[in-house]
């Protein structure tokens, strides 16, 4: 926080010393100066079902590589882009087809085989692991979108609770995070949290820690197990609370956006229409990244084992799970591209919305770093190995961009979130089964 | 019966297994059960050469099986080996194995010979799981305490599934930092709503300062009344004062009267007591039966999804729900008011999956059109659940579920049906009686049924095959085997040209065969039936064939046939309804001490003719749903065997130790 302080103190001084102190009074309730330096962004969007194998990669490396056909809707963002051939994730091996493969994606390890008692992630997942630096330093320490609810029951078949194949983000083995799907609800708790004092009531403060208090009587009455349960919710309270806090501090320490929300822009709800559902979701990241409301975000364009209709697509016909079971066949590999390329276009447009939103010189892309990716190659196949994975954008200059990076077959997964995490500025030792950082990937 | 496994008994072993959930594996229903040589010769033939001696792989000695009873010498490592069965991944799939139907007798056998052991001294309750509210068990509970008609948790995180794949699995609600966000919101939602309604206020605005009465002691009287339903027990000492001190704040501050109660109330709504489903611990060793006020909240949140009501708070304080009889009365009043609907939609569309429809599965818009119009998504979705509580209420057989003479529908479904119009019928639904052949009645002549198990845009008769085994038998085939070949190209070159041929493809293949021999001919019998559930004698200008031959060569043509078939294993059936039920009610995933009670439950069930409040009351009076375990591991709370049908055995409570 202290760096905003210098900044603004920096400005001022620029600004010359004959401003008085009305100017700033006028000033402070609104925007932060976009001038202040640049945040780090991360951020992470998960595709089921994998995509067509032969039309992924692109057949050149290097810098001068040649987009492949599944890649061409990034014609214009070659420069930004990373392409990542070869990586793996060893611990989605086995279990199961996809369940493994998704809630292991961003964590690296091997979930528990459970129906639910049991549920583990059995590590944390990389976002979470930056929103643990770094998450006080924003309104909310990161978001967790999507555009479906959980996937009901379990699936009896496999063996696994379909809460597995509903999230990605896991801020601990037992915790995986609750995703929003309502566009308009992420767009309220952005704007009220660009309000003077986050809009909070000094009465909520008072309400929470009547919760604190509540909680800790209560704790005395229960059982081990159960007072696990209770201290769960006291922890979330409290971080609630010390948000509030935060948002409540003598103005010159206070968070404020570093562009205004304008209240008009609020989306309906949600949409029909699921293509409009994504771009909805997504403007709500670039909204967040723009303000400075987060620096952490991900996003699923579906559960696993999803088979969202893509007949909206122009030649798709079928749902995405069963055309990703494609059995080589001509017809289903056709739409199985298509269904990709759709995804890579919206990844595409979020990338552009960024690349639009100027911060001084350079842009939110340019201090950004967006994953794409899916959990296996080829539905056909279910396996880890090759797994379909682009990063975008430079992290104020730290990521090598512009190039088709190709590894030693079976390179840890984890190698590439040990160097993003360090792009991000938060730097980690390990990661899971990393093994090093991932060479090239860094300037 | 359908169920595999003999019934021996076994000495007992650690008290460790009771608490693993436990998936019992049912018998394919075409088959006999294994007796324990052709077991143990199974096993010698299929596990022997690597599980032998001191040196067996995974430390798991397969060889040491001289009776029955040596399965508790290790009975971990047996569960283990009959999951790894029944999903196909063991034997190791790169040497010969057993056939399907092999694997599937060898791991019924296993599990009922593990439960026999477990349920030959008496069952032994699991804890009860500290769980929160769910997102619909908050909006409902909040509209009872409120009496408002808004949904104040509609803003709350979905949840997902655990146990027997129910959203109330106190083992899959998980708290994100966005909840305390959400929950606060809408406290303070539902609040400042309920303060405006005339309605509302009637029921919580309990006191009003007056000439007698001064604003505090109103306020106090007020806190009195709603602190305890809130938290559905007597209060503590110190409660009610403490969000009385949270009102004086706000008057001190020079908030009005309403303001400063509503600030107390939302106090209260995001407490840990409010949002949280807790039980005092039970201090003694042996299990108990669970206090007066806890059954009120297990059975209203059970039948109603929502907070006990007057009635149920009254018997509690007097102390009267531990008597049978009380349960009993009060489960057919539950069941017969309307907030059993709740219990109805949240059971049915779970155990059905019909809820994912409109969500994950929706019907393709340009080729059904029809689909996409509020009047009927509406009456598509409640036809399973007002027919579900219909059952109840009425107290009809289970075997209703499968073959009914009457359904539920509206005007616009009647249409969609072809069915002949109804007077009087509009848009509300309601039962009508259906006419002969009228390819209705019983689940599987549902619409919503049909379409959750299509794909988008085609019938598939895998899909609805595969929905029958696991929604309505309870033996979901195992997985396909991961790299699925390809299927043998067609030697002439030529595509095959109907559904039915590319899938014998399928049943050519032997990797491939074992399961949907299985699964095919099921949904086979269904094709009638397009993607909405709409009768059609052609599909893509070709007559419909729903002839389907099971591997055992019962053969049937279409749904009619089909039903007989499932009429003929109504005894399964019901008992996989009674095993989801039991998971629903008590909200967790059944270990197999549950699955004791419900061989309990299923004898006697038997005896009432399957009616369906049979099954709700046998799991009501059954020893999981109403006892609390113990600090003792593993103690029973009845000590007669499992044989005893539940209701005695609660009529034995307290148990004595």
């Amino acid at each position: 926080m202290s760096r905003f302080l210098i900044s603004r103190r920096t400005l001022l001084r620029g600004a010359g010393v004959g401003l008085g102190l009305p100017w700033l009074e006028a000033m402070t309730p609104r925007a932060r100066a976009a001038e202040s330096p640049a945040p780090k962004r991360l951020c992470a969007l998960y595709m089921p079902n994998g995509v067509h194998p032969g039309l992924w990669t692109p057949e050149t490396e290097g810098p001068g590589f040649n987009l492949s056909p599944a890649l061409e809707p990034l014609a214009d963002l070659k420069s930004e882009l990373m392409v990542l051939t070869n990586l793996w994730n060893a611990g989605s091996v086995g279990g199961d087809g996809h369940y493994v493969k998704i809630s292991g994606f961003l964590t690296c390890t091997t979930v528990t085989k459970t129906l639910g008692v049991d549920v583990s992630c059995n590590g944390v997942s990389m976002d979470q692991v930056a929103a643990r630096r770094v998450g006080a330093e924003t309104p909310f320490p990161s978001l967790e979108l999507a555009v479906a609810p959980v996937t009901t029951g379990v699936d009896r078949n496999v063996g696994y609770t379909r809460v597995y194949g509903s999230h990605v983000s896991w801020s601990g083995p037992t915790s995986p995070l609750a995703k929003e799907i309502n566009p308009r609800s992420v767009f309220e708790r952005l704007f009220r949290a660009a309000q003077p004092g986050g809009a909070a009531s000094s009465g909520d403060k008072l309400l929470l820690d009547s919760v604190i208090d509540d909680a800790r009587a209560l704790r005395k009455t229960l059982g081990a197990q159960d007072r696990l349960r209770v201290d769960e919710y006291l922890s979330v309270v409290r971080g609630l609370e010390q948000r509030i806090e935060r948002a409540s501090r003598p103005e010159r320490k206070a968070w404020r956006p570093r562009v205004p929300v304008d209240g008009a822009r609020k989306p309906e709800g949600i949409p029909k229409e699921y293509a409009e559902h994504v771009k909805l979701m997504l403007d709500m990241i670039a909204l967040a990244f723009e303000t400075d409301s987060t620096r952490i975000a991900t996003f699923m364009f579906q559960n696993e084992v999803s088979n969202q209709n893509f007949s909206f697509v122009e030649g798709v016909s079928s749902g995405h799970h069963t055309v990703s079971h494609h059995q080589k066949k001509e017809d289903n590999l056709r739409q199985y591209q298509l269904i990709t390329r759709w995804h890579v276009e919206q990844y595409g447009a979020l990338l552009r919305r960024l690349a639009a939103m100027k911060e001084g010189e350079r842009s939110v892309l340019d201090s950004s770093m967006v994953l794409f990716g899916a959990g296996i190659r080829d539905g056909d196949r279910h396996d880890p190995h090759d797994l379909p994975l682009l990063v975008a954008g430079r992290a104020g200059g730290r990521l090598a961009v512009g190039q088709h990076l190709k590894y030693p077959k079976d390179t840890p997964l984890a190698n590439l979130y040990v160097s993003m995490l360090d792009a991000f500025g938060t730097p980690v030792e390990r990661f899971a089964d990393s093994t090093g950082p991932l060479p090239g990937v860094l300037v | 019966m359908p169920w595999c496994g003999t019934a021996v008994r076994l000495p007992r072993y650690s008290s460790g297994l009771r608490r693993i959930v436990f998936i019992l594996a049912a018998c394919p229903a075409w088959a006999a059960p294994l007796d324990f040589p052709a077991a143990r010769r199974m096993v010698e033939a299929h596990c022997g050469k690597c599980h032998t001696g001191r040196s067996a792989v995974g430390g798991f000695d397969a060889s040491r099986l001289e009776s029955p009873a040596s399965l508790s010498l290790q009975p971990r490592k047996w569960q283990s080996a009959m999951n790894r069965l029944r999903e196909g991944t063991m034997p190791p799939r790169n040497v010969p194995g057993p056939s399907l139907e092999d694997r599937d007798l060898l791991a019924a056998w296993i599990g009922g010979t593990l439960k026999a052991a477990a349920c030959a001294d008496g069952i032994t309750p699991a804890p009860f799981l500290v769980r929160r509210l769910n997102r619909s068990e908050y909006s409902a509970t909040l509209r009872d305490l409120l009496n408002i008609h808004i949904n104040a948790g509609h803003a709350l995180p979905a949840e997902g599934a655990g146990g027997e794949g129910f959203d109330n699995a106190a083992e899959t609600l998980f708290l994100s930092p966005i909840h305390a966000e959400k929950f606060l919101e809408a406290a303070k939602l539902a609040v400042g709503y309920a303060m405006r309604d005339t309605r509302s206020r009637a029921v919580f605005m309990t006191a009003a300062p007056g000439q007698d009465l001064s604003d505090d002691d109103a306020a106090r009287k007020i806190l009195e009344a709603f602190v305890p339903q809130a938290f559905r027990r007597p209060v503590r000492p110190g409660e009610v004062e403490k969000f009385l001190g949270l009102y004086r704040g706000q008057r001190v501050k020079g908030g009005g009267f309403d303001d400063a109660v509503g600030f107390a109330l939302q106090a209260v709504l995001i407490s840990p007591s409010f949002l949280f489903r807790l039980e005092e611990a039970n201090p003694a060793p042996e299990p108990r039966l669970a206090d007066s006020h806890a059954m009120a909240s297990r059975l209203s949140y059970f039948l109603w999804g929502s907070t006990p009501d007057k009635e149920l708070i009254t018997l509690a304080e007097a102390g009267k729900l531990q008597d049978d009889e009380v349960l009993g009365k009060q489960v057919a009043r539950l069941l017969k008011d309307n907030k059993a609907i709740e219990f109805a939609e949240r059971f049915v569309e779970q155990w059905l999956n019909t809820r994912e429809l409109g969500r994950d599965i929706k019907p393709d818009g340009k080729l059904f059109p029809e689909y996409y119009n509020a009047e009927i998504q509406g009456a598509i979705k409640y036809e399973p659940v007002i027919f579900f509580q219909e059952i109840l209420a009425q107290d009809l057989p289970l075997e209703t579920f499968l073959d009914a003479s009457f359904t539920i529908s509206t005007d616009k479904l009647q249409r969609f049906y072809g069915l002949p119009p109804v007077k009087d019928l509009r848009q509300q639904p309601k039962r009508v009686d259906l006419p002969a052949n009228s390819h209705r009645g019983g689940i599987l002549g549902m619409a919503a049924v049909l379409a959750v198990s299509s794909y988008p845009h085609r019938t598939s008769p895998v899909l609805r095959g595969k929905w029958v085994l696991d929604a309505l038998l309870g033996t979901p085939p195992p997985p396909p085997p991961p790299n699925v070949p390809e299927l043998a190209e067609n030697v002439h070159g030529a595509a095959p040209r109907t559904l039915r041929e590319r899938l014998s493809e399928h049943r050519r293949n032997p990797v491939c065969a074992g399961c949907h021999e299985r699964m095919d001919p099921i949904g086979f019998g269904l094709e009638n039936y397009d993607v909405l559930g709409r009768w059609r004698t052609e599909d893509a200008g070709q007559p419909v064939d729903a002839v389907g031959v099971l591997p055992d060569g019962t053969r049937f043509a279409g749904p009619e046939e089909l039903k007989r078939v499932l009429l003929a294993r109504k005894g399964q059936f019901a008992r996989n309804l009674a095993s989801k039920m039991m998971g629903y009610a008590l909200g967790r995933g059944l270990t197999m001490e549950d699955h004791c009670a419900i061989d309990a439950i299923m004898e006697q069930l038997e005896k009432d003719g399957y009616r369906a409040q049979s099954l709700v009351r046998g799991i009501v009076l059954s020893v999981p749903f109403r006892y609390q375990a113990g600090t003792r591991a593993g103690a029973p709370a009845a000590r007669q065997g499992a044989r005893a049908p539940a209701a005695r055995q609660g009529a034995r409570a307290p148990a004595a130790p």
